[in-house]
Formats: structure tokens, sequence, C-alpha cells
């Protein structure tokens, strides 16, 4: 007999998600999934708000698209106008737009493990049996102490209330560790954006970052603020961050077997390391598509995206260039699409980055990296599509993007600018495909009469969340989520744990 | 909630801290401080993400003075929050529930309001249907960032849900707007005008808005253009060439500055490293009531080659009103 469980909203993601599955109860009282459906649900139509605008509009409407990703899209969106406008970076502007992209790189890994996943690992309540004498700690423990004392509605809100289950960590020491790193990673983060807003002016939603490059001129007074800053960054993430998610995956072994995925990945390589637009150029992670264990080249014509179940009356099946979007409210079950490649549903993200350079035939340095440490948890390469793998997989990334900003800052010509001038052509089509945070972002635009004609987001989760396809696939979430078990059906702590891995972004996927 | 974690001297610090680098009154400080301490005591905040792109929860988490693990802990009371609650599903609609019936609680909406069905759910319930819910029994409204307060680009021109501010839905709705709805514009809204406007209603109620747009006068009483560090440029008629050109006035590549009552030159963003006409970026009028909302009037002005606008200088200016 078929059961069901229903988290609406699931929430510690960015934006509005429903996650329901149909489960069988297992003789020993727990339930399993069966199928999944990952419901997206919000809309806005900004594909549709940028026709007729003025296409330098696009790289500020669209990071608005996200504020946890925003720079991501203004790269994919500065990217496609340098192809339709015929243009390349300048030197600096490249480097500066790399060194803004990678402090949002570690904020929003650095957010996604502490954040929003560790809640559902780490027990908060811990923190009441803590006699230590580090000030923070004392200082969180007095305020749950007065709010429980004063028989508060809301004790420690809105750290609590959370799923009541006997599966938080049990060692002391261990919660107060990731507890006072925790509030740590709050102000790490918050570093983070000032480091990208030294370049970028403000975060969330960076004005400096045009086509060509950045508006910010580096002067000596700029690098020294970027590179104070990163300096912290990168003393927590080796002294707290990387130390803490092994800590988490000694903790869940089993989570190493937990949501696996397709395992097909795919990378449009991030972090331009040369003053080119366009698919095929250097990146510092690079691009590839994995599909059943074997890399390929990444060929941008294969992607397209269904709609057989999702909210648009739109065609189906277009490549992004001729992409539509007709809204229809009462059709599907999601305001996702359904991006494929090759007809082939495909996993983005730190995960799918890491094993498209693994396998790649210039990952030597990434595949050893993985393999080493892989070895040292006594794991091989197979156990890197679970749970577990995916926060490896973006915290190593963490820390081979911090290390490579220092490269980035070095190279920066002080003084010198770091944009130039340009022309918008009458008409003209280009793309911008670069990495998000939480994976493979690609924009599509369309001049006609000097106006966009068509703007088309192809968007990380919208990949990884996607609703199934016009044959009925699943979508690589709801494909993780099968043959889950679920302990305690009142409390579903589990499926929460495997869509987080996939660090969601619905305002993204909907946009 | 007690406060035997930090004393008096906490909260007057941190009064101190949002006051600074706001156009305020003296002794504002003693008000905000009185303020954030109310918060940490009785206040709660439900913190509803409507159309939003978190952008001001991330904003808000960007938040220096105080930092945000003080801001949680000690100075706001959130009882709701979508992405750094630990309640998700039933567990996250039950405490909802249990916070709107306290009937004690600050409403902080992000986002637009879309008029489509299905556009904005959370908890199987459109979110119209959940804020009509929740606005009533609410102390005060607060939307955060030009989306809640303004409409943003959800609702510009074009838009296919029918996406709506706060205050239309209000008056929609046939809700009183005055004395109750404050808007803290700006995208994001800036953490300084959110947790100060928020510790201000909490010690004295409805703060002097500006009668039009509800932006609290305390955070939003001057322009940009006024305050500007190029404005020496702009007496002398030198204007910027182009985009990240390092000399002159940057009027004439589009800046809205004249438009944008965000206080930015004196508080700048991300705990006052930088802020966008300091890097060259001519200000997009984020904060405006008028802001990406109409498609012939673009960010940005690209001397006489830009052919997509079709607007004067004299319009521009005029935006002002």
């Amino acid at each position: 007999m078929a059961n069901t469980i229903t988290i609406s909203p699931l929430t510690r993601i960015e934006g509005h998600l429903a996650i329901h599955t149909e489960t069988e109860s297992l003789p020993d009282g727990t339930q399993k999934i069966t199928s999944a459906r990952c419901e997206g649900e919000m809309f806005r139509g900004i594909e549709k708000i940028l026709v007729g605008r003025d296409p330098l509009d696009a790289q500020q409407i669209t990071q608005r698209i996200c504020g946890v990703c925003p720079i991501a899209h203004a790269i994919a969106s500065v990217e496609a106008q340098e192809m339709a406008y015929g243009i390349t970076p300048v030197r600096n502007g490249r480097l500066l737009q790399n060194l803004i992209f990678a402090a949002n790189y570690i904020q929003s890994h650095v957010l996604h493990f502490y954040i929003l996943a560790a809640l559902d690992f780490v027990d908060i309540k811990a923190i009441l049996k803590y006699n230590g004498g580090d000030r923070t700690l004392r200082s969180l423990k007095a305020w749950v102490e007065n709010s429980l004392a004063t028989k508060d509605v809301f004790p420690a809100a809105p750290f609590l209330p959370r799923y009541e289950v006997d599966q938080y960590i049990k060692s002391d020491e261990i919660n107060w560790r990731l507890i006072g790193n925790y509030a740590k990673a709050l102000e790490t983060r918050t570093i983070a954006h000032e480091m990208a807003a030294v370049f970028g002016a403000k975060l969330p939603h960076s004005t400096s970052i045009v086509p060509t490059g950045v508006t910010q001129i580096p002067t000596i007074e700029r690098v020294l603020a970027y590179r104070a800053r990163l300096d912290k960054l990168v003393e927590f993430i080796e002294e707290c961050y990387i130390p803490d998610l092994v800590t988490a995956a000694k903790a869940y072994p089993q989570y190493w077997d937990i949501g696996k995925g397709y395992g097909n990945f795919l990378s449009y390589g991030v972090f331009r390391m040369e003053e080119a637009t366009g698919e095929g150029i250097r990146k510092f992670i690079p691009a590839g598509v994995v599909i059943d264990g074997k890399w390929e080249a990444l060929d941008s014509k294969k992607i397209s995206e269904d709609v057989a179940n999702s909210r648009f009356s739109s065609a189906s099946g277009l490549h992004p260039y001729e992409g539509q979007t007709i809204a229809s409210p009462q059709k599907g079950y999601s305001w996702l699409k359904a991006p494929r490649y090759k007809d082939t549903v495909m996993e983005v993200g730190p995960l799918a980055r890491t094993m498209v350079a693994y396998y790649s035939p210039n990952g030597q340095s990434i595949k050893k990296e993985i393999d080493d440490t892989l070895t040292s948890l006594g794991l091989t390469p197979a156990k890197m599509n679970s749970v577990l793998g995916r926060h490896l997989a973006r915290g190593l990334e963490a820390i081979r993007v911090a290390k490579q900003a220092y490269e980035w800052l070095g190279e920066v010509e002080l003084d010198k600018p770091a944009a130039k001038d340009f022309d918008i052509p009458q008409s003209g089509k280009g793309f911008g495909l670069t990495e998000a945070e939480r994976g493979a972002l690609g924009h599509w635009l369309v001049i006609g009469d000097y106006k966009v004609k068509n703007y088309q987001c192809v968007v990380p989760t919208t990949w990884n969340c996607s609703p199934r396809d016009d044959k009925g696939r699943p979508g690589a979430v709801e494909k993780a989520l099968e043959g889950t078990i679920v302990a305690d059906a009142t409390q579903p702590i589990e499926p929460g744990r495997i869509v987080r891995s996939f660090d969601p972004c619905i305002a993204c996927a909907v946009h | 909630m007690g406060t035997k974690a930090f004393t008096r001297r906490d909260f007057l610090r941190m009064g101190a801290a949002l006051a600074a680098g706001a156009s305020l009154p003296l002794g504002t400080a003693k008000i905000f401080a009185a303020g954030l301490e109310k918060l940490a005591t009785t206040t709660r905040v439900i913190w509803i993400q409507a159309q939003s792109c978190t952008g001001d929860s991330v904003s808000l988490l960007n938040s220096t003075e105080p930092g945000p693990v003080d801001l949680l802990t000690k100075f706001i009371s959130v009882a709701i929050h979508q992405t750094v609650g630990a309640s998700q599903g039933q567990t996250f609609m039950d405490t909802l529930e249990k916070a709107r019936a306290t009937g004690d609680y600050i409403l902080v909406i992000e986002g637009s309001i879309p008029e489509m069905s299905r556009a904005c759910v959370i908890g199987g319930q459109d979110v119209k249907d959940l804020l009509l819910k929740l606005i009533p029994g609410a102390k005060m409204v607060m939307a955060a960032g030009t989306c809640a307060c303004f409409g943003g680009i959800p609702a510009a021109e074009g838009n296919p849900t029918g996406a709506m501010s706060v205050m239309d839905f209000m008056k929609k709705n046939g809700l009183t707007v005055q004395g109750k709805l404050i808007n803290c514009s700006s995208c994001p809204t800036h953490p300084k005008a959110l947790v100060g406007t928020i510790a201000y209603v909490a010690a004295k109620g409805y703060p002097v808005v500006h009668p039009e747009h509800l932006t609290p006068k305390m955070f939003y009483g001057f322009s940009t253009h006024d305050e500007c560090p190029r404005y020496h440029f702009y007496e002398r008629k030198i204007f910027a060439q182009y985009l990240g050109d390092q000399e002159g006035c940057l009027f004439k590549l589009g800046c809205l500055g004249p438009i944008s009552y965000t206080e930015c030159p004196h508080r700048q963003w991300n705990g006052g490293v930088n802020w966008c006409i300091r890097a060259s970026s001519p200000c997009i009028g984020c904060s405006s009531p008028f802001f990406s909302i109409k498609k012939d009037f673009p960010f940005y002005r690209k001397g006489e080659n830009q052919h997509a606008v079709n607007y004067t200088e004299q319009d521009r200016k005029g935006a002002a009103k």
C-alpha cells in the first residue's frame, strides 16, 4: 500500500520548494521512498520582463533572479552580451570579475554547509550542557537557557523547533565545536561579501560588473582590503570548514550510500583564464560532460528544455535560443522546466564539476586530490555519488578557489582600467556559460532593433530539481530521493538531507 | 526571553552603532537601544518570502553593527524564517500558526505579491492568502527591499504574474497602510535601515515616513546626488564618458542618484567597504519607486550610441518629483 510523505515547505534552501513522496511501509516500521516529486512553487517571469529592454539592463535584472548567487548571473549575462556585441574583456576586468566571483563562491559554500545543511546533523540543544570557557558558546548557552526559563513560546527560535529525531550528533564536544563554528560561519560569510564588494561595489547585486570587465579600478588600497579578508576566509576554511566536513562525514558514514543520483554530470566551466568569450575557452574549473563514467567535451547545442510536467504551455524540447516562457499555472506540477543534455538527465553542482574534472583528459591533479582524500577516508571514487560526496566536493572546491584568488590578485595591474567602452549592435546573438556556486548556468540572448528580442536562462537548480521530462523520467533530485529510508514519517529528516546536499536555489530555477 | 546574557550597556552600544551613519536627531541612539531590548524580550519577527530572490535576507545577515550572530540571538527574535530557521514542512507551518496566534509580532515581507494563483506558494497556500491572515494581526508590517516596497523587477512592465507591492496589496484588500506599513526599499534592503527601523518601531511605534513612499525619513532622508562624492564634477560639468571611466559625474551614463534616497554616500554597503558610485558605477536607482518598472527607461545611457533610450535628460530628472 502506498503512503505519502510531504515536506512543504522544504526550508533552509533558497526559495520555495515542496517535496512530495510516495513510500512503502517496511516490516521494521520505517518507510521507503518509491517515488518523489520536486515542486518549485514560485514564478516571476524574468525572461519575459527582459524582452524589449536595453540589453545592458540584463546583467542587473538577471542578478536579481537570485540573492545568493547574483554574481554568477552577472557573469553569464556579461559573457552573453560580450559575444552578442562582438567584444572581449580587458585583462584587469577578467581578473576582477574572477575575484568578485570567487568571493561569492566562498560566501555561498560556507553559507550552505553551516547555515543551510548543518542543522540536519548538529544537536543545537547540546549547548545547554556546555561548561567550557568559549565566550560565544557561553553567550549562546545563556540565551537558550533564558528563553527556556521564561517559558518563551519560541525558545531559541529560529534554531528550534526542528524535527525531533534520535539522529543528531551524539558527542557533546562535536556539537559544541560545530555550534561555535556555525556562529563563526555567519560572521565569515559576511566577510566574504565584504571581500566581493571591495571590487563589486555592493553585495548582493553588484553594480560594478559590466561587459568587458568591472568599473572599479584596482588600487593598492582595494587589493589590500581584498587580501586581508581572503586570509581570514582561508583560515576559516582550513581550520573549521574542512575539518568539520570530515567530522560530519565520520559521524554519518551511511550518507556515503544515501542520495545516489544518476551519476551523469555536466559542467560549463568557470573562472575565465583568457580574455575571450564563448564555448571552449580556457577556464580554471573546466567544462565537460560525464555520461556513464565517460568524459566528453561540452557542446551547448545539445541542451534542450522539456515542459510536459511544468507550468508552461510553451513548446517542449526547445534549445534555449528558441526557448519560450508562456505561463500556464494550472498545468504540470512545478514552475521548473526540465532541461536535458543529449536527452539525458544531468546532475550539476560542485560534485559534477569535480567529477567532470576527475574524468577529463587533463584532470590529473584533481584526480590525485580526490583519490588521496577518499583513500584517507577509506573510500572509493564511486562513493562520491552521494550526500557526503556532494558536501566533500563543495568544501574542497572552496579551498581550491580561495587559493587561486591569491594568484588572480597577484596578476592584477594596479591603477589600470578594468573596463573599456563598447557599442551595442542593432542585432546579434550570444550566450554565456558559467558555473554558479550550485551548478551550470547559461544565459542565451538575442538582440533585435537594439533591444532584447529573447532572453533565456537555464539555471543550476532547473537541472537538479527538474520535474519529470516529456518521457516521464524523474529529475536528478527526484531520482536521488528514490530508495531513501525514512525512520519516522512524522519527523521526516532524511529527505531534506538529500535535497540540501544539492544546494537548491529555487528562485534561480524558476526565475 | 531573558536578557541576562547581555546588558543594557550592550544595547546602548548597538543602538549607537545603528544611529551612526544615519541622519538622525540626537537621542535616537537611546531609542534604538530601547527598541532592541524590547525586541529581544517580547516582540517577535515573522519573516515571509514572497516573490523574492532571498537577497534581502542575505543582506540582513550582512549586518555588521550588530553582527549576524548577535542580531539573531540577542536583538531580533525571528520566530519564522524560510532560509535560516531549523523548522521545515509541517513543523514550519505549525510554528507559523503559533506565532500568528500570539498577536504580538512584526511582519517582515520580502518580495512582491503575485495576483496569479500558484505563482508563489508556501506550505500549499498561495502567499496572498497566507498574508491576508498574517497582516491584520501584525503590530507593524515592514516591506524589506524594493520588490516588497514598490513591486520592483517582478512587477516591471510586461510581467506575467500581476506582481504588486505590499502597499498595493494592502490597499487592494481594504487594509490601512498609514501607521501600519513601513517601506525599507533598495535592492537589496540595507541592513542598517532595516534593523534600525525594526528597533525604532519596537520602542517608539510608527516612525516619520515619506507621505507617499512610506520610507522612514531617518534612513531615507536625502538623495545620493545631494551628498555624492562626485558632486564637484557635476558642478564643473565634467561627465564620465564610458562605464569604468574614473573621472567625472556619472549622470550622463544614466546615474539615478537624484531619485535615490538610500543615503548610500554615508552608509555605503557591506560594512562600509564600498558602494556603487565609489566603484565608478552609476546608481541604478534601486531604492526608487520607479526602479526597473519601465522597459524604455534603462539603467544606463551609453552616450549618443544608446538607441534603446527614448527619453530626455529632463525626463530623467523629472522622475525625482
